[in-house]
């Protein structure tokens, strides 16, 4: 199989509300995929029903030809969401080693270790999460997010509130998984960093496909323009 | 066990007892029990008389088969026996009996027998009569005198109910009221921890990254097996100080007379053990529904008041409780899901549950822990993205 995920036919309504209609699309393995639209076009819908947070009015969402189990260990899926969080009373070790296990790490304070050290948070260990700042919180959550070297890494506005020396750690480690042939999508409000990563996407509107395809292709459809003259065209006059 | 599940009751009692408010809660319960009883028994033992004489309105009747009482003591010796004697007192013709056997020497015993409502642990009217052997014997040395003088014998307190059934209700109830304080202490101690342990994650906007590595279901699971493995630590820390300070003070007057008095109701005993895992099964389930219904801890606090209030309910009404026949409010009580752990035990512990009630009320409760805890798992998993304040509409307003 080269999909590694696969949406056929997807509808979502909350009450009355449609979020989603009909929107299908694969993901190839080891392909980075945008995943784009204004906010309410229904990304993050589509990612928390692929996870199983949502259970879909119709259609299909699966990752390796399965809904996706988070127990599964064939299929490690590695999510940062856009609301992200730690344990904040717990230390810095005990936190990445508590995710460590579950996402079956055989040895999840050597790894966890490894991966502080060379974020520059080996001083860190032992502090408790509430002490450390925004930016350190950030790197211990990308970490529990690459732990397990996960076949689909599951990024929704990966870069949101990063500063500019996180956001360049993000990219090195994005292009690592994507080197070790990890599939990635990438929800992201910043056209630069999709002209730069991604293979192929899909702009979403009021759930609908609006473009989808090689970036090439994309921009073919809109007649040569850029990805942000794109997402202008066809968000133009909603509110960001 | 589940793989998942246990890894995450690790991480959950791990941290909890790493916390040294787990361990304050713990310790400090005791020490205030402990300070508790110092106080009292330091300041109040010199209220009670434990060598109380006998007062002019108090009818004393003594059978003395073994011979021992001087012609002064005429006045209170009967000539019947120990079955007599016990009739004087369910008769009302005697206030207090004593009975020395023929074997006092060897057997260092006197059965004493009075009214008793259940409640008078701490009664030293028996003592009377080491008072009056005392004075007995220093007129005339003998061997059994020695014993007398020393007061080298015991007082087996006997007390006899008013209807003259025998009786010794609250002797038998001790162990298993003791089984229903642990969980009341269960419920002060645990319903919070059970709170903020259900909504951290949401309130930490945590979720959605544990939930892509365990699933609702074995997270949830996970944690209500922790919260129940440190309630037993807890309670194991709270009640091992409590026994060792009993058993160093057992020679202690008011301690040997509280053990004498205690009584072993296995079926009591039996019920309650069972009343009570079932009971903390309901509550680890009600707790954790009402904390997957809301999305922090502050909110979870609010509703939960009410289900508490409901479950301890049944202790304002323990006068109630204690009659021999249950009246309305009683029955009530025990068959309303939440109030019914408590009115079980306490009509347990009273001896007024029979075993159809028993089992119909095991029964009962053991379907609500099992639809709470399902309950909880359905709406965490359907709330554990949700991270807005959870108000019911008419609040809103």
């Amino acid at each position: 199989m080269k999909n590694i995920v696969e949406v056929k036919n997807f509808k979502m309504r909350f009450g009355n509300k449609i979020v989603i209609s009909d929107l299908s699309f694969e993901v190839k393995k080891g392909e980075i995929f945008g995943l784009l639209g204004s906010n309410g076009s229904g990304k993050t819908t589509t990612l928390r029903a692929l996870l199983g947070f949502y259970r879909p009015t119709a259609g299909e969402l699966l990752i390796d030809g399965k809904k996706y189990d988070p127990e599964d260990s064939s299929v490690v899926v590695g999510y940062l969401p856009e609301e992200r969080g730690l344990y904040r009373k717990e230390t810095v070790i005990d936190t990445m080693i508590y995710f460590g296990e579950l996402k079956g790490l055989k040895n999840p304070r050597e790894w966890s270790m490894k991966y502080l050290k060379r974020v520059g948070l080996l001083d860190k260990v032992n502090e408790k999460v509430e002490k450390l700042s925004g930016g350190q919180q950030q790197k211990i959550q990308l970490g529990i997010t690459i732990m397990g070297n996960p076949k689909l890494l599951v990024l929704d506005e990966p870069t949101k509130g990063f500063d500019p020396m996180n956001r360049k750690l993000l990219m090195e480690i994005i292009d690592e998984l994507h080197q070790k042939g990890a599939a990635v999508i990438l929800i992201t409000h910043y056209m630069d960093e999709v002209e730069k990563l991604c293979d192929r996407a899909i702009l979403l509107k009021d759930g609908k496909a609006r473009a989808y395809g090689s970036i090439a292709e994309i921009k073919k459809e809109f007649g040569g323009k850029t990805l942000d003259q794109i997402f202008v065209e066809i968000y133009g006059g909603e509110d960001e | 066990m589940n793989n998942m599940i246990g890894k995450v009751a690790k991480f959950e009692i791990v941290r909890q007892l790493k916390k040294p408010a787990f361990w304050a809660a713990a310790i400090l319960i005791p020490l205030f029990i402990g300070g508790i009883y110092f106080i009292s028994f330091v300041f109040g033992s010199e209220d009670v008389n434990m060598n109380p004489t006998l007062d002019e309105n108090t009818k004393m009747a003594i059978t003395d088969e073994a011979g021992i009482l001087g012609p002064e003591m005429g006045q209170y010796i009967i000539n019947g026996d120990k079955e007599y004697g016990i009739q004087m007192v369910k008769n009302g013709e005697a206030d207090l009996y004593f009975y020395i056997p023929a074997d006092f020497v060897e057997s260092k015993k006197v059965d004493f027998y009075h009214i008793s409502e259940g409640l008078d642990l701490f009664n030293y009217d028996g003592n009377i009569i080491k008072g009056i052997l005392a004075q007995n014997a220093a007129m005339k040395v003998a061997p059994v005198d020695v014993i007398s003088l020393m007061g080298d014998f015991e007082v087996v307190d006997n007390k006899l109910a008013a209807d003259g059934e025998d009786a010794n209700a609250l002797g038998k109830a001790v162990i298993p009221i003791a089984i229903l304080v642990v969980f009341f202490m269960f419920i002060a101690l645990f319903g919070n921890r059970f709170l903020m342990a259900t909504v951290e994650e949401k309130e930490n906007r945590i979720s959605e990254m544990i939930l892509t590595a365990v699933s609702s279901k074995h997270l949830i699971i996970g944690k209500i097996i922790a919260m129940l493995v440190l309630g037993v630590i807890q309670i194991v820390v709270l009640v091992v100080p409590i026994l060792i300070l009993v058993f160093l003070n057992r020679d202690n007057a008011m301690v040997s007379m509280i053990l004498n008095s205690i009584e072993i109701d296995p079926v009591a005993i039996t019920m309650n053990l069972i009343l009570f895992v079932a009971s903390v099964f309901l509550y680890a389930g009600t707790c954790v529904f009402v904390g997957s219904l809301v999305s922090t801890a502050r909110d979870a606090s609010s509703f939960i008041g009410p289900a508490i209030i409901a479950m301890v309910f049944p202790m304002y009404f323990m006068q109630l409780f204690m009659l021999s026949e249950p009246g309305a409010i009683v029955y009530f009580l025990t068959y309303f899901p939440l109030s019914a752990p408590i009115a079980l035990m306490l009509r347990s512990s009273f001896g007024t549950l029979g075993t159809v009630e028993f089992t119909i009320g095991l029964i009962e409760v053991t379907i609500c822990a099992v639809i709470a805890i399902r309950l909880a798992v359905i709406t965490f998993q359907k709330n554990a993205i949700n991270f807005e304040s959870f108000r019911p509409k008419f609040l809103k307003k």
